[in-house]
């Protein structure tokens, strides 16, 4: 008998994949499919749980693939990577359960299932990786993953199929050239260093900056990683592509877009500049703090323009995404712990606000805010639970945003970052009244003029769409009135990924068979 | 020499795939994205090059000492700081590096598969505007 629950990383990237080749063999069989898939998804989110356990009480657990010690790939499980772990599967989960009545049948059972467990699969491995080319591979499984999805069928077709072709272009193309960068990056550091390893390259790395001869490529090649992880969280100069990608992705992969992949990117700064480039941060802090407050002030400018609901939400990611990256320039241990505690907040705020608008779609029959009004008489559900995402992403108590830009906010004015936090509060307000225009515009008001623009739809919201959404406003509710756990989480956290030495060591003392 | 020629020509290469991405037409941008990508992987391989090198196999004979033979050391040991692969004083191994090019085999199967996609995308997007002008792509403006 083999104790599986040494081997709880691999699980959590193995089995999506498995599936993902399960799903097309039984394609012609979408009970099955239907069945199997929702089960799994479930699994996994009771295995990443598990491992956050095993993590908690162990510390890091570093799990060898192919037992070659540091030279062949590790997995790398410490409290962020399996932090996010868990936060990908609980989102997959519900918005898998949600794309089973919302995704056209043919395109769920052929395509859907198997890209789906890919993605998850390409998450998770991104985030348990403790190999920097590895990191390239599951980088690529996620983006390809993640266009197939985008073109994916909604029922109702509300989206046209030439706008999803338009949107994956820009989306494939910048993020093929970000991927080129990345490897120009990962090889230039393999020739300084030697190795691929990441814990392997710190001390490397480190030891040339205490002896004096860190190579000035270094900074060179650190640049090009805020490159590639500005270009997957949608940073300020490299932002274009998620306002068309997002709204034009179906629901429940727009609330994955939105909620876990741009999170990728913040999760890949934390991981790289804290462990490898360590050294450097005295430069590229000031840089991540003013890309992150451009992206906040272009993100919250552009989203109150906006008439189409999805892609309001899009430019608000933008500009949330910014206040992640704000905490993350801090660099400090208060800084960090708020960034991640905003990082949890706008995931699980932002795909139920995402997974609210499918609802909306699908009652008005339209994306265009200008075309609806008066839907809180007739979708009552709906309007409740974008009032308490909005809220949230507002930063309005008792909702969790409101705990996430307290903490954020508190630890930017103890570092003495008052002008940025000044900025930042100013496009907050922003924040708010972008919110709540796209409320007041949809549900308040008049209905809307039956003659012009048809009538709203009469079905009622189906209980597969309904309970994703509750699930998740439950979560936005309990972590902004009981928020101590995930502080007292996420400051743990932050003091792990300001101590690499703890990481290094949990690598770097795996045994090596020889 | 080999080197700076070898340099030139990965510049030479991105430069020619960078113009052709800024160019208008679809299928340009999509060979303009090969072009660079075949310059990367070409970096990726230089970067285990070195003039004079050998096969990368460690073997008894011609000066490529086994590992027991030579006193290679390959396992870490931090509490000593080693940090391994250490050769033995004395010993001198000359051999290019194998790494990169299994490097280079993933990084190149992975731009097939890329490649494929945006094709077959190029394709619809051409079923669905009737144009490859990459400004006439404008639909999801405003």
């Amino acid at each position: 008998m083999i104790s599986l629950d040494t081997h709880l990383p691999i699980i959590l990237i193995a089995t999506p994949i498995l599936m993902a080749s399960i799903m097309v063999l039984l394609r012609k069989q979408p009970g099955i499919q239907k069945v199997l898939s929702v089960s799994v998804s479930f699994l996994m989110f009771i295995v990443s749980i598990f491992l956050l356990l095993q993590v908690w009480s162990g510390g890091i657990q570093a799990y060898e693939v192919g037992e070659w010690g540091k030279y062949g790939i590790i997995l790398v499980a410490d409290l962020l990577s399996s932090g996010m772990v868990v936060l990908t599967s609980f989102v997959s989960f519900l918005a898998l359960i949600y794309s089973l009545d919302y995704i056209e049948e043919k395109s769920l059972s052929a395509s859907y299932y198997p890209l789906f467990s890919l993605l998850v699969a390409g998450l998770n491995g991104s985030f348990l990786t403790g190999d920097i080319f590895n990191l390239f591979v599951f980088f690529e499984i996620l983006l390809l993953s993640s266009c197939g999805l985008v073109i994916a069928n909604e029922k109702g077709g509300v989206t046209k199929s030439s706008d999803k072709m338009e949107a994956t272009f820009k989306y494939l193309v910048l993020n093929m050239l970000s991927s080129f960068v990345m490897l120009i990056a990962i090889a230039s550091l393999y020739a300084t260093t030697g190795t691929l390893n990441m814990a392997d390259i710190s001390v490397k790395l480190s030891a040339m900056s205490e002896a004096g001869t860190l190579p000035w490529h270094v900074f060179a090649i650190a640049l090009m990683f805020v490159v590639v992880f500005g270009n997957k969280a949608a940073i300020f100069p490299l932002h274009y592509w998620l306002p068309d990608v997002h709204p034009t992705a179906p629901s429940p992969i727009s609330a994955m877009l939105s909620g876990v992949l741009i999170k990728v990117g913040a999760y890949g700064m934390l991981r790289v500049f804290f462990l490898i480039f360590i050294d450097t941060l005295y430069i590229f802090k000031p840089v991540i703090i003013y890309l992150a407050l451009a992206t906040i002030v272009v993100g919250a400018i552009s989203a109150v323009a906006q008439t189409d609901v999805k892609r309001l939400l899009a430019y608000s990611s933008v500009s949330q995404i910014g206040y992640v990256f704000l905490g993350i320039g801090f660099g400090s241990v208060y800084g960090l712990t708020a960034a991640l505690v905003y990082l949890v907040n706008h995931a699980i705020a932002k795909s139920m606000l995402f997974l609210t608008s499918g609802g909306i779609i699908h009652h008005a029959g339209t994306r265009d805010m200008r075309k609806m009004g008066g839907m809180v008489d007739s979708a009552p559900l709906i309007s409740m639970m974008f009032l308490i995402g909005a809220m949230s992403i507002a930063g309005l108590p008792p909702m969790g945003g409101f705990i996430a830009k307290l903490q954020l906010f508190d630890a930017g004015i103890s570092e003495k970052y008052y002008f940025e936090i000044a900025i930042a509060l100013i496009f907050a307000v922003f924040t708010i009244f972008y919110m709540f225009r796209a409320m007041l515009l949809m549900f308040w008001g008049e209905r809307r003029d039956v003659n012009e623009h048809g009538e709203y739809s009469t079905d009622a919201t189906s209980p597969l769409i309904a309970l994703p959404i509750i699930v998740l406003a439950l979560g936005v509710l309990v972590f902004g009135l009981y928020a101590e756990p995930l502080i007292a989480f996420a400051s743990a956290t932050a003091n792990q990924i300001l101590d690499p030495q703890l990481y290094i060591d949990a690598v770097m003392t795996t045994r090596v068979v020889r | 020499m080999n080197n700076t020629l070898l340099s030139l020509t990965i510049a030479i290469l991105f430069g020619i795939g960078t113009f052709l991405i800024l160019r208008r037409d679809i299928v340009k941008v999509i060979i303009g994205l090969s072009v660079i990508s075949h310059s990367v992987n070409l970096l990726i391989v230089s970067t285990g090059v070195f003039a004079g090198t050998k096969v990368p196999i460690i073997t008894d004979d011609s000066g490529h000492g086994a590992a027991e033979a030579t006193g290679t050391i390959f396992t870490d040991s931090l509490s000593q700081n080693i940090l391994a692969p250490v050769l033995a004083a004395g010993n001198h191994v000359d051999f290019v590096d194998p790494l990169v090019q299994a490097l280079v085999l993933t990084a190149i199967v992975i731009s097939l598969a890329m490649t494929a996609f945006i094709l077959i995308l190029a394709y619809r997007i051409h079923e669905e505007y009737g144009t490859t002008d990459i400004k006439e792509l404008r639909r999801l403006w405003g």
